[in-house]
């Protein structure tokens, strides 16, 4: 694999994590993020729907007039939420996962990293390229959904997937469910990951 | 070719549009039936559940087969009523056609006008009869079953759930069993008003058809004893005849 293409899967789960470093798709991190059952069907939503419309978005990236683009980059976005909206609601196993996320599914379509990675990356870029930058930005997405919903679930319910694994007596901590503590929560991540990473550090 | 002029733009943008509507029309009608299955079944478990068949947790566990076989099973009969109380159709309990009525938004509207009405009535094999509710909430429709014991007026049991009411608050009408569990045993006073009472501080009349509101979800519990009021009112002269024979036979 070349370098370059290297580069564009990795930057995005690590250090251009669209949460962590620039600090987009925040609202739904905080709202989705009180089971991990949850956080996995939406992290998984949102990799397909910005893999995917990043690939559409580059297919059309010559013909897109340029007075229309964000509306027709819209408009690809919006079918491809819908799209994943209606196949959770038809799996029997995920309908009432549907259910639990019921706006936020419909919302990933305001997520600013769907539409920035189509301005910033898919109207530049050849369609495969722009397809591994669309799943990887929707991967360091997930990533962080993923370890703040274990926190959350953990510690705010005393289960893991549904399943218990703290001893029975533990008293779930109500603090953690809702959604500042995912705030909290995701400060620390993000003072973790820039203590490691001394780049991001601001001068 | 200029991809800026006017004439581009309108084709171009015409075409993306009928497309993505296409593309969009055909898989709804696609998966339209699969989703029209889990709704029924999300449908049944919420009415067994009030209705005391299983858990709820273990009804949610069960798969939609599962389901239907469980109510096939359990159910007794089914049938809509007027606001007469007289039945004016039945519900097929067959288990590959059950018949629910589960469009209850029109119901709502034609209770309201006191237009003809076909409110449903499942009656399971315990005796136990479950109907439904449907109201408005802070931010959607919020809606339930209520299930009664025999006698037509002793709640056995409560399923709630809304479309949007805000999580942590009014959502807690679906999410928290002991607010489900308090109304085990309450009793609809028909006949007088209210029938029902879901309002701050309620519990401390100590009347028998009273439950304390949600604390800070005041727009979603008003919302609910309003649904729970037009509702029992629609089935006032169904259940409460119902009441009244068992009443009297008792004497």
């Amino acid at each position: 694999m070349d370098k370059k293409l290297k580069e564009t899967i990795l930057n995005p789960i690590l250090k251009g994590n669209p949460i962590t470093v620039l600090i987009l798709g925040i609202c739904s991190s905080l709202a989705v993020t009180v089971q991990l059952k949850g956080a996995l069907v939406m992290a998984l939503s949102v990799i397909l729907v910005t893999g995917l419309s990043s690939l559409v978005c580059s297919l059309l990236r010559n013909s897109i007039p340029n007075r229309v683009r964000i509306i027709v980059q819209l408009v690809v976005v919006a079918m491809m939420v819908i799209l994943v909206d209606q196949v959770l609601k038809a799996g029997e196993g995920t309908y009432a996962i549907d259910k639990q996320l019921s706006v936020y599914i419909g919302l990933i379509i305001t997520n600013c990293i769907v539409m920035g990675r189509i301005e910033a990356f898919a109207l530049g870029n050849k369609p495969i390229p722009s397809l591994l930058d669309g799943l990887a930005n929707g991967v360091g997405y997930g990533l962080i959904l993923i370890i703040v919903a274990f926190f959350r679930e953990l510690f705010g319910s005393g289960t893991l997937f549904g399943l218990q694994v703290l001893p029975a007596g533990y008293i779930p901590n109500n603090l953690v469910i809702l959604p500042p503590f995912a705030l909290i929560l995701l400060g620390c991540i993000i003072w973790v990951h820039r203590a490691f990473d001394k780049d991001l550090q601001e001068k | 070719m200029n991809t800026n002029s006017n004439a581009y733009t309108v084709i171009y943008t015409t075409l993306v549009v009928v497309i993505v509507a296409a593309v969009l029309a055909f898989t709804a009608m696609k998966l339209k039936p699969s989703q029209n299955a889990n709704a029924k079944a999300e449908t049944l478990r919420q009415m067994m559940s009030a209705a005391q068949i299983k858990p709820t947790d273990e009804l949610y566990a069960t798969k939609n087969a599962g389901i239907l076989q469980l109510y096939a099973d359990n159910i007794d009969k089914a049938y809509t009523i007027g606001l007469d109380g007289e039945q004016n159709g039945t519900l097929s309990t067959e288990k590959s056609k059950i018949d629910l009525v589960d469009n209850l938004k029109p119901q709502d509207k034609a209770i309201k006008a006191g237009d003809a009405v076909t409110l449903p009535v499942y009656v399971f094999k315990s005796g136990i009869q479950v109907i439904p509710i449907y109201g408005a909430g802070l931010w959607g429709p919020i809606w339930g079953y209520i299930a009664f014991q025999p006698d037509g007026k002793t709640i056995a049991g409560a399923y709630f759930d809304h479309d949007s009411e805000t999580p942590g608050l009014g959502a807690k009408i679906k999410d928290e069993a002991w607010f489900r569990e308090k109304f085990v045993g309450k009793q609809v006073k028909f006949g007088s008003e209210p029938l029902f009472n879901l309002a701050k501080n309620a519990e401390a009349t100590g009347a028998d058809n009273a439950i304390d509101a949600i604390t800070g979800a005041t727009m979603t519990s008003k919302g609910l004893n309003d649904a729970l009021n037009v509702w029992f009112k629609a089935y006032e002269k169904h259940l409460g005849n119902k009441a009244e024979t068992q009443n009297e036979e008792e004497e």
